[in-house]
């Protein structure tokens, strides 16, 4: 049978799975209602050229949601998201869910715009973040919502006044003050070469002015706007009693920069105004890069926030009330339906439901809960309607407590003093005084003014620290761009030092030493087994375990048919029903099959999907989440060097400690919530650790964000990749060893750089003490040594194993 | 070669390059970098239709304005 794309989201899928329908002798195809509405309405609105400027791209199926959107009217929703505006009219930013390519935010934005009552809707792609203005007295934020999710999408709020604006602001900045730089740098070079021609060759007194003021005019917004961030940072460091490497920048290119006036007023001597501009540009450049790779604003934090509810279905005396989170009290009691986020922890009263728990222990298995067990706010309620006790105040809950933590640990991260730092301080210190000392011994020897200037200033200029600053920026851009060759993408170029100085490695079990995902270990079958009805009976389902067997069907039987089923029917945390023609057909775990009073004797300490056909089991699956592959060679070359490894899990002892041993792991904690991750971090860190955490969970994210050093494998969650300093694209152990073998190398090359940078200086500062150099070839010389760091520095790229 | 010629050919030339790195300057103020992906398929999505676009939010944002002052500065009829 042949396959066809959809029609709207462009996947393809089998002929007959599809809903097809004629249309002008055209035959469209759809695999799913949701797609077939969206094409529909689209048409409808004469916005079909969205497909033509989609072209060849695919979207995410259009999911209809039934997430309840009243909540978007509510009061406390509200209070919290909602802006007005100078013109008394409303501002929300909202996430946008499902953009894929500049056609859907062409699709996005042109249906906000049509939409009455919008006034203003700009939609960013890159970060997928929207910003919508409209008239409340002609539209409600709930049917704006409901608009955006009819076309396929779907929106989430999010408080846009964290970070983010913030870091835009200082981003442009630097980047303005770099420009005017960059644009004065550029054009004194060109009025150097002419001058320093003329020093070597002869030059009219009148026009080495003229260039001389042309360069002095250059300068001069140079020093004061690019170098401004200089003298702040000085200033700041001397008003909390300490000399950073911005005094001596600072200082460096003020005095530079006045000795030229003086030069250049009395026509008597050399100017330097190119050393002033070059100091300060290439410094500034080399600051910019480090607040560019500063962490960009959690967007996923946003997403997580976004999605807590606000509102509760409280019960009092027999009536049901929606009442704002804040306002419930310890004792309440809350009903919830299937499908809905818990807001508040609790104790359930009676009845008994599956809880999805992934965003907490980051297992996949839904989690059944019975009268008095504790149900966790972030848990989704999957199947029943339950009323539970809440236990706990809205803002001591679980879910916020993890939010709060979250983004306190953003801004907060344990940070590593950095070596550059702590000897720039001590070298910036020296350098000056010894600068002073040179000034004071040449005006008391020679007892000329200008002399014991210049001398001064070339002792500054030679030792202008544009090797020392460049020494660990170079090196680690070099790491980190080899790093990212390999699948290995450091956010922060700092992580690398940090990372080689590690002394402990924390892993997460299920998607970091696991796959994730189940696959099958046994496939037993009996008589009568159709293969074609079970591959039919787990594509309906994009549960784990369905997927697992679906992958197993296709490797043991290929060139399966696969036969029509109908009446199918997905009971949660228990498995799928169906009908072929006349036979029934089940699959699903054991409590299914008692349910449907099939007879089942089978027992396996594995995950166990049994098969049913027309009320007799056909096969028994047995499914395990596998080791990913070198896991253990990985995890012994690491131990080797001289790592702590210790396994974090939320999953069960006798798992955890099934996985830890074959892998090699002696120190297992389990049984883990989030926050349990989160304190042993901080637990360790207190031993004088400095950790390393990898994981992939929403479960793991506030250990990450703890943690000196996170490591996300690149397919788990959005938020753990967010909050983490190392992503690993291919998800393997492999690639964690290659970064710390990375990171070494490259903080091997730091201490090289810095080592050459201050032998460089005890050389040629006691030249420059004695007057053997003028500040022409200091400024020369002060170019040469940056140009040596940065060939060291680009060694990294030679090194083996590329 | 004069002095003369000299002062104006560095002052014309460092005055035009300064117009370029004001207008980049300007360019990155008002956020026209932000979004590169937008900025790139700006070009590719224009037409005619989202001509009239611009014009019917312009025309919208106007609307609202007035609506808005006409509220601000509404006194009830005494």
């Amino acid at each position: 049978m042949a396959h066809v794309a959809c029609t709207h989201c462009h996947l393809t899928f089998d002929e007959s799975v599809m809903i097809t329908e004629k249309h002008q002798e055209e035959t469209l195809y759809f695999c799913c209602k949701g797609c077939e509405g969206v094409y529909h309405l689209l048409q409808d609105e004469g916005l079909d050229t969205f497909y033509e400027k989609l072209g060849n791209q695919t979207l995410h199926p259009a999911t209809q949601s039934d997430d309840d959107l009243s909540r978007f009217d509510l009061e406390g929703f509200k209070n919290k998201y909602i802006k007005t505006n100078s013109d008394g009219l409303n501002e929300i930013s909202l996430i946008i869910e499902g953009i894929h390519c500049s056609a859907c935010v062409w699709l996005n934005e042109k249906v906000l715009h049509q939409t009455e009552g919008i006034i203003e809707a700009t939609i960013n792609y890159s970060n997928n973040k929207a910003k919508v203005v409209w008239d409340e007295e002609v539209i409600k934020l709930s049917q704006i919502i409901e608009k955006i999710r009819s076309i396929g999408y779907n929106a989430y709020p999010y408080d846009a006044s964290l970070q983010e604006e913030r870091n835009i602001k200082t981003r442009n900045d630097y980047y303005t003050r770099i420009l005017v730089g960059v644009f004065a740098t550029m054009n004194i070079m060109w009025l150097a070469i002419a001058q320093y021609a003329g020093y070597f060759s002869g030059i009219e007194k009148g026009h080495k002015n003229i260039l001389t003021i042309a360069e002095f005019v250059l300068a001069t917004p140079t020093l004061f706007y690019s170098g401004w961030i200089f003298f702040r940072g000085a200033y700041y460091g001397l008003k909390n009693r300490f000399v950073n490497m911005d005094l001596l920048v600072a200082t460096g290119a003020s005095l530079a920069y006045l000795y030229s006036i003086y030069a250049m007023i009395t026509e008597h001597g050399e100017v330097y105004f190119d050393s002033v501009t070059m100091i300060i540009t290439f410094i500034l450049v080399g600051k910019y890069l480090e607040v560019l790779s500063k962490k960009q604003a959690s967007d996923t934090l946003d997403k997580i926030i976004g999605t807590m509810p606000t509102e509760a279905t409280v019960i009092k005396e027999g009536e049901k009330a929606l009442v704002s989170i804040e306002n419930i009290e310890i004792g309440d009691i809350i009903e919830l339906k299937p499908g809905e986020k818990v807001a508040i922890d609790g104790i359930l009263e009676n009845g008994a439901a599956a809880f999805d728990e992934s965003s907490l222990t980051g297992e996949n298995e839904p989690v059944h809960k019975k009268a008095s067990d504790a149900i966790l706010s972030g848990t989704i309620c999957l199947d029943s309607v339950i009323r539970y006790r809440v236990t706990k105040r809205a803002e001591e809950s679980l879910l916020h407590t993890i939010t709060e933590m979250l983004s306190d640990s953003i801004t907060k991260k344990p940070y590593i003093e950095q070596l550059a730092n702590t000897i720039s301080g001590y070298f910036s210190l020296t350098i000056l005084s010894i600068a002073l000392a040179t000034y004071a011994f040449w005006q008391w020897h020679s007892g000329s003014f200008e002399t014991a200037l210049i001398t001064a200033i070339a002792v500054i200029v030679i030792a202008c620290p544009c090797a020392l600053g460049l020494a660990t920026p170079m090196a680690t851009l070099i790491g980190v761009s080899r790093a990212a060759k390999r699948g290995i993408l450091f956010k922060e170029s700092r992580m690398l030092e940090t990372m080689a100085k590690s002394t402990l490695l924390a892993l997460d079990k299920t998607g970091t030493i696991t796959e994730g995902k189940p696959s099958v270990i046994h496939l037993h079958t009996q008589e009568g087994f159709d293969p074609g009805l079970l591959l039919a009976l787990v594509q309906s389902s994009n549960h784990p375990v369905s997927q697992g067997i679906q992958e197993k069907l296709h490797a043991t039987y290929p060139d399966l048919t696969i036969p029509t089923l109908t009446d199918i029917k997905s009971i949660d945390a228990k498995g799928i029903t169906a009908k072929s023609k006349a036979q029934s057909l089940a699959g699903g775990n054991a409590s299914l099959m008692h349910s449907l009073g099939i007879e089942s004797d089978f027992r396996s300490e594995h995950t166990l999907f049994l098969f049913a056909q027309g009320g007799k089991i056909t096969a028994t699956i047995e499914l395990q989440d596998r080791i990913k592959k070198a896991a253990k060679e990985t995890i012994q070359a690491l131990q080797a060097q001289g790592l702590k490894i210790v396994m974090l899990t939320g999953d069960h002892e006798a798992s955890a400690h099934g996985i830890a041993t074959s892998v090699g792991i002696e120190v297992v904690y389990h049984s883990l919530l989030p926050t349990d991750k989160a304190s042993l971090i901080d637990k360790f860190h207190k031993e004088g650790e400095i950790v390393v955490m990898a994981g992939d969970g929403i479960n793991d994210a506030i250990a990450l964000a703890k943690s000196d050093i996170a490591c996300a494998m690149g397919s788990g969650a959005d938020i753990a990749i967010e909050v983490s300093d190392v992503v690993l694209l291919d998800d393997s152990l492999e690639r964690l060893a290659d970064a710390f073998e990375i990171s070494q190398t490259t903080f091997k090359t730091v201490k090289q750089n810095l080592g050459f940078s201050i032998l460089y200086n005890i050389v040629t500062v006691p030249l420059a003490v004695a007057g053997y150099v003028t500040p022409l070839i200091a400024a020369l010389s002060m170019s040469l040594s940056s140009l040596i760091v940065v060939a060291n520095s680009s060694r990294i790229k030679l090194r083996r194993k590329t | 070669m004069s002095g003369s010629i000299i002062t104006m050919m560095i002052g014309i030339s460092t005055f035009l390059g300064a117009l370029g790195l004001a207008a980049l300057i300007w360019g990155i103020r008002t956020g026209q970098f932000d979004d590169q992906s937008k900025f790139i398929d700006g070009a590719r999505f224009d037409n005619e239709e989202e001509l009239r676009d611009a014009i019917q939010m312009e025309e919208k944002k106007k609307q609202a304005k007035v609506k808005a002052d006409k509220e601000k500065n509404y006194r009830p009829v005494d």
